[in-house]
């Protein structure tokens, strides 16, 4: 009879068990969207309110939480450019000026909608704090608080698909409560070595009215650097390390 | 309408849906495939540029009086020139040769020149990540400061009223050692540097004959860039520095550098013409700020303490020789004192910025007037001893792609025998437009 009843109640803490809370929610999050250590290459395309469009091309390398290079491919204006995130630090190099200069989180290095957060985006989980959870019928919706006053956006609310532990919509608030943009992920895409995400993001801003940006990865894939790749001086010798 | 419109509208009729839907507001796909960057053994690209500048002389300024002595006197100047530069890469294992070359061609009323320069040129190897090893032709960039650098001992002087522009490097040997951790102190960086001086190379850098060393020592500190630099006593005067620069908040960077030259030498005049060479410990500093605000205003702000320049009193004396010197020559037909003049404002007189003390301020507006790419902003230059300044609106425009349109105004405004009011302009309009391959 002991046994029964434990197995009973085994059954009904199962899923209070196997729940996650919202903090690991968000470590799923992190880690389905990317491996921790990773290359890839992004296009960023800027569309204005009359459909021109800009594009950009960037090769970006991350290691572990709060490291991240992303060296500028394209178009030629921009050819070698280089953006070094460590933490809440972030530098830009342009070669003609040679030397990398401090920039801030809600700058943009291409002028887009997209600003350097964006662009330069480290864990979610690095960033952010779970504040609550709702379960809704296909999505967890989480609300993320910075940890610190150097996070762009002060506050976040994430749609995550229940089945994939993906994000698809983001809604960014700045501390006053102001929606500043909306992040739509979309495309899921399989792109080898256990990696499945979304392939695209659209944001639009109610600053930016009109505008569109547009993210879309390829040849995503797990890799190892040296933690010298993520210094200043390495700068203008990161293409140097594309296949 | 008649029988042969209708059956033309509908056999047309499907051409003219499709038409319609094709510029339907419809969900765009888009498609990236990277391949098209893999790294390739050879890479070239670069710049062609066009630039004219329309300039209005000021004829009664001491360095347009000494610039044209015996030469027909003008009121203005116009000046066309195109330049190309050319930027280029071959890799070969672990090695990399990398090059730039600057070529221009300039025409005004007075001349005509063209020039072809190696800007860069060297042989790197990467034995690893955290090791570089080079030689050739190379621009280092020391400092944090975006107008002056007082600790850029080992390149060519930066023009402050175009800090951006590419610049001449000079012939070394350096290398890059790299060792990063966790903690406090995040990222350690050494960059020792050899630089030879000799009749045929870097012979604008100082005496020939010697082989100079450098070094930077660079730092990630608690978020804290700090570099350490020193150069070695050879072709000139042994120097050392130090910078800085660190985010406050994430919108609001402070820098600042200081250096210090050892027996650093320097002619000073009086009005009379006697040249006595002073020598003292000469030391320099730069203060500057970079601030963001939430409309995309950036405001940078720099106060310069030039060590090596002259203080108010010491340049009027050199003016005071300017006027003395064509006095005598418009009274007495005698050239005498104009070759010791010339001799001077060439020198360290004439240097861009040869004051004691500046400020720099700048405001540049994104996506102003709602024109996304477009960027208007205005520099001001002013030496703080004779208030004399240069005001710089500037529009430049990057919506087209791989094009950069940019039009300025220089205005220089100042007394007689002040920094900006001795200037061989008074006006410069300068219009450039940019396409990068």
């Amino acid at each position: 009879m002991k046994k029964i009843i434990f197995v009973v109640l085994c059954l009904i803490a199962l899923p209070v068990v196997a729940a996650l809370d919202g903090t690991q929610i968000l470590q799923k999050v992190d880690r389905n969207l990317e491996p921790e250590s990773y290359e890839t290459y992004r296009k960023l395309i800027d569309i204005q309110p009359d459909g021109s469009k800009k594009e950009y091309v960037l090769y970006t390398l991350k290691k572990g939480r709060d490291k991240l290079v992303a060296l500028f491919m394209s178009p030629a204006s921009d050819k070698g450019r280089a953006t070094l995130r460590i933490g809440d630090n972030m530098w830009l190099y342009i070669p003609d000026v040679g030397r990398p200069l401090r920039i801030t989180s809600l700058q943009s290095v291409t002028g887009s909608v997209f600003n350097n957060a964006d662009i330069l985006r480290v864990d979610y989980s690095a960033e952010y704090n779970v504040e609550s959870v709702e379960e809704q019928k296909d999505a967890h919706l989480l609300s993320l608080k910075a940890k610190t006053g150097e996070v762009a956006y002060d506050k976040l609310k994430m749609w995550v698909d229940k089945q994939m532990l993906l994000p698809v919509t983001i809604e960014a608030f700045a501390a006053s409560g102001l929606l500043i943009k909306t992040l739509r992920f979309k495309d899921v895409k399989d792109f080898g070595g256990g990696i499945k995400r979304p392939a695209t993001l659209e944001t639009d801003s109610p600053l930016y009215k009109g505008y569109k940006s547009v993210m879309l990865w390829s040849a995503l894939k797990k890799s190892t650097f040296a933690d010298e790749v993520f210094t200043l001086n390495y700068l203008p010798r990161v293409q140097e390390l594309r296949k | 309408m008649s029988l042969s419109r209708v059956s033309w509208a509908r056999r047309c009729a499907p051409l003219l849906l499709l038409a319609a839907a094709s510029h339907a507001p419809a969900a765009e796909e888009y498609s990236f495939d990277a391949a098209e960057f893999d790294k390739k053994p050879f890479e070239l690209g670069g710049y062609l540029q066009f630039k004219q500048e329309a300039f209005t002389l000021n004829r009664s300024g001491a360095f347009y009086r000494l610039g044209t002595a015996g030469q027909t006197q003008r009121e203005g100047l116009d000046r066309s020139s195109g330049t190309v530069e050319l930027i280029g890469k071959l890799r070969q294992g672990i090695g990399t040769f990398d090059f730039r070359t600057h070529s221009d061609v300039q025409r005004d009323q007075l001349a005509h020149d063209s020039n072809n320069l190696l800007y860069e040129g060297a042989y790197s190897i990467r034995p690893d990540p955290g090791v570089t090893i080079e030689a050739g032709k190379r621009t280092l960039r020391w400092g944090k400061g975006y107008a002056w650098n007082p600790i850029g001992f080992v390149e060519r002087a930066k023009d402050p009223n175009d800090p951006e522009l590419s610049r001449e490097g000079l012939v070394m040997a350096n290398g890059d050692f790299i060792y990063n951790r966790e903690g406090p102190l995040q990222t350690v960086a050494f960059t020792p540097v050899l630089l030879p001086v000799g009749k045929d190379v870097n012979s604008d850098f100082g005496a020939a004959g010697h082989l100079n060393p450098a070094a930077k020592l660079y730092l990630l500190y608690r978020d804290t860039d700090i570099d350490f630099a020193w150069q070695g006593r050879g072709s000139r005067p042994g120097r050392f520095g130090v910078d800085f620069s660190r985010n406050l908040s994430s919108n609001f960077e402070v820098h600042g550098e200081w250096a210090r030259i050892r027996r650093f030498s320097r002619p000073v005049t009086d009005g009379a013409g006697r040249v006595a060479t002073e020598v003292y410990n000469a030391t320099s500093y730069l203060l500057g700020l970079r601030y963001l605000t939430e409309k995309d205003t950036t405001y940078i702000a720099e106060y310069y303490r030039n060590g090596t320049g002259y203080s108010e009193p010491e340049a009027r004396q050199f003016y005071q020789l300017v006027d003395t010197a064509f006095a005598q020559l418009q009274q007495t037909g005698s050239s005498a004192l104009l070759p010791k003049v010339l001799a001077l404002s060439q020198g360290s007189y004439g240097r861009p910025n040869a004051g004691k003390d500046y400020l720099y301020l700048r405001a540049q507006q994104k996506d102003a007037l709602g024109i996304v790419y477009f960027q208007p902003s205005i520099t001001a230059m002013m030496n703080l001893q004779d208030r004399s300044y240069q005001l710089t609106p500037e529009l430049l425009y990057t919506g087209v792609k791989n094009t950069e349109l940019r039009l300025r105004l220089l205005m220089l405004q100042g007394t007689g025998q002040s920094d900006f009011g001795e200037k061989q302009n008074s006006r410069k309009l300068e219009l450039h437009a940019r396409y990068y391959f």
